[in-house]
């Protein structure tokens, strides 16, 4: 249950409102938390970024905590990313935590994803085993080539915000 | 014996039948095998007290407190329980068959396997409770609190439900069979095999499931079947090392790994379900093939993309994953926790190699 007070805080905290209809190109740099309905292609600097259902921000996205409905797309760098709805092809997200909620198998997915690269909280790394047995069968050759450690995934090369 | 202090007292196979212990002070009493039948037994203290095996059919207990006492296995047809303190009882495959609980307390008891056909649970507190296996057929549990309880694989059949809480109970393979869900009050029930809260339902789905009508649920059900009787597990346990190998397993494979993989591939049959556990790790390794994948370790690609057509992929708070995810046709169903550590990419569902 929402608290009340808290909901009503929350409702009297100046937003900046990209209303539903409106399409802005551009930066946007804010102090006040950003709310999208309607469509963004550039820059977003703010404490905070809300895309709603039927939203959609292109571009690069500096923000403290991103809650997203609607569609992204570019670069995204968040201390947090809350992520429903649509992630664009050539879309990169560097965030400390990420969450997708889960949904029923059968029910229509959480979120889309499009050819993007997820960096989340910090680098793993592999917990040491034993010492690999020498003469055992070889690696599976990989993709490109290399053998040993995998290399992290390389991100997609940006792309201009696309239409 | 009205209101007498038995604190602790021996009363193993004692015959009590029909006794008036109205008040009695039987903490910590024994009475492993006791027969309480019909007794009168009204608001006495049975805190901890030892019942296993008892006969209490018909007893009456309104208002007593059976708190943390163990009544496993033990005969409480037709009781009347209305009121009684009974947080953390063990009724572990008792028999509570149309018995009164009405308002009672039964906060975190543990009545796995129990037989509570029939009960009158109207306002009944089982918030916490254990009521895996249970047969609740054809009970009354309007009001009841079931807040967090375990209800995986319980039968519901003809179950009244109106205004119950269910927010957060685990419903995995619960039996419904024309139980009545309609006005049930749940924010989310948790419908994982393992009752880890992995696949939270929510919204109109939650009465799918509690019905078992919906094909959603049916879908629910079977791709979440993990711990399905009818699967085939495999586990890998803690402390082995596998290097070098080519697994395969079926759609109907239920596949746990705990163990260190290194250089290993695994293949998937379509709804095969493989839980990486905690301790589990995936060095240099590849999944295939349209399984439902969870983990709570870590993976590691070895061959790029080093998991390709998952049909759902969970990583947990605890998971880490390094590599590509190649999605099938359909798109994978991605669910991440917080403080999961990814260095993923993804590719779209329609960009094979």
């Amino acid at each position: 249950m929402a608290d009340p007070k808290k909901a009503e805080a929350a409702a009297s905290v100046k937003k900046t409102l990209v209303e539903e209809g409106t399409e802005f190109k551009g930066s946007i740099v804010s102090k006040c938390p950003v709310a999208v309905s309607g469509r963004v292609e550039g820059e977003v600097h703010a404490p905070s970024l809300t895309v709603a259902t039927g939203g959609a921000v292109f571009g690069k996205m500096r923000v403290g905590q991103i809650t997203s409905e609607g569609e992204i797309a570019g670069e995204v760098e968040a201390e947090s990313v809350l992520l429903s709805g649509r992630v664009s092809n050539n879309t990169i997200i560097r965030t400390k935590t990420l969450e997708v909620k889960p949904v029923a198998e059968a029910a229509a997915l959480r979120v889309t994803f499009g050819d993007c690269v997820l960096e989340v909280g910090e680098e793993p790394k592999k917990t040491p085993g034993t010492s690999p047995v020498q003469g055992t069968a070889p690696a599976a050759p990989k993709a490109d080539g290399g053998g040993g450690q995998p290399k992290p995934p390389a991100p997609p090369a940006p792309k201009p915000p696309q239409g | 014996m009205l209101g007498a202090d038995l604190t602790g007292a021996n009363l193993e196979k004692a015959d009590l039948e029909e006794a008036n212990l109205e008040m009695a002070i039987l903490a910590g009493a024994k009475l492993n095998r006791a027969n309480l039948e019909g007794a009168n037994l009204e608001g006495a203290n049975l805190s901890g007290a030892h019942l296993m095996y008892a006969q209490i059919d018909e007893a009456k207990l309104g208002g007593a407190d059976l708190s943390d006492a163990d009544a496993s296995y033990a005969d409480l047809v037709e009781c009347d329980l209305s009121g009684a303190k009974m947080s953390k009882i063990n009724l572990t495959s008792s028999n509570v068959e149309r018995a009164n609980i009405e308002e009672a307390d039964l906060t975190g008891a543990i009545l796995a396997d129990a037989n509570l056909s029939g009960v009158v649970g109207r306002g009944a507190k089982l918030a916490g409770a254990d009521l895996s296996k249970t047969d609740l057929s054809k009970a009354d549990l309007t009001r009841a609190d079931l807040t967090g309880a375990d209800l995986r694989r319980a039968s519901i059949s003809g179950t009244r439900l109106a205004g119950a809480i269910l927010t957060g109970a685990k419903v995995f393979g619960i039996e419904a069979g024309g139980g009545d869900v309609e006005g049930v009050i749940a924010e989310w029930v948790d419908n994982s095999a393992d009752g880890d809260g992995s696949v939270r339902v929510t919204g109109d789905q939650i009465a799918a499931v509690l019905s078992g009508k919906a094909a959603a649920a049916a879908a629910v059900a079977a791709a979440t079947a993990s711990g399905g009787d009818d699967r085939i597990k495999r586990y890998f346990g803690k402390g082995d090392v596998l290097r070098n190998a080519n697994l395969e397993f079926g759609q109907s494979a239920y596949v746990e790994i705990e163990s260190r993989f290194e250089q290993c591939s695994i293949a998937l049959g379509e709804g095969a379900e493989l839980v990486v556990g905690q301790d589990g790790v995936l060095v240099d390794c590849q999944i295939t093939g349209g399984g439902n994948i969870t983990i709570h370790g870590q993976f590691f690609e070895g061959a790029s993309p080093g998991i390709v057509g998952p049909k759902r992929l969970v990583v947990s708070s605890h998971g880490s994953v390094v590599g590509v995810v190649q999605q099938p046709d359909q798109s994978t169903h991605f669910a991440f926790e917080p403080g999961c550590k990814l260095r993923m990419r993804i590719l779209h569902a329609n960009n094979h190699r």
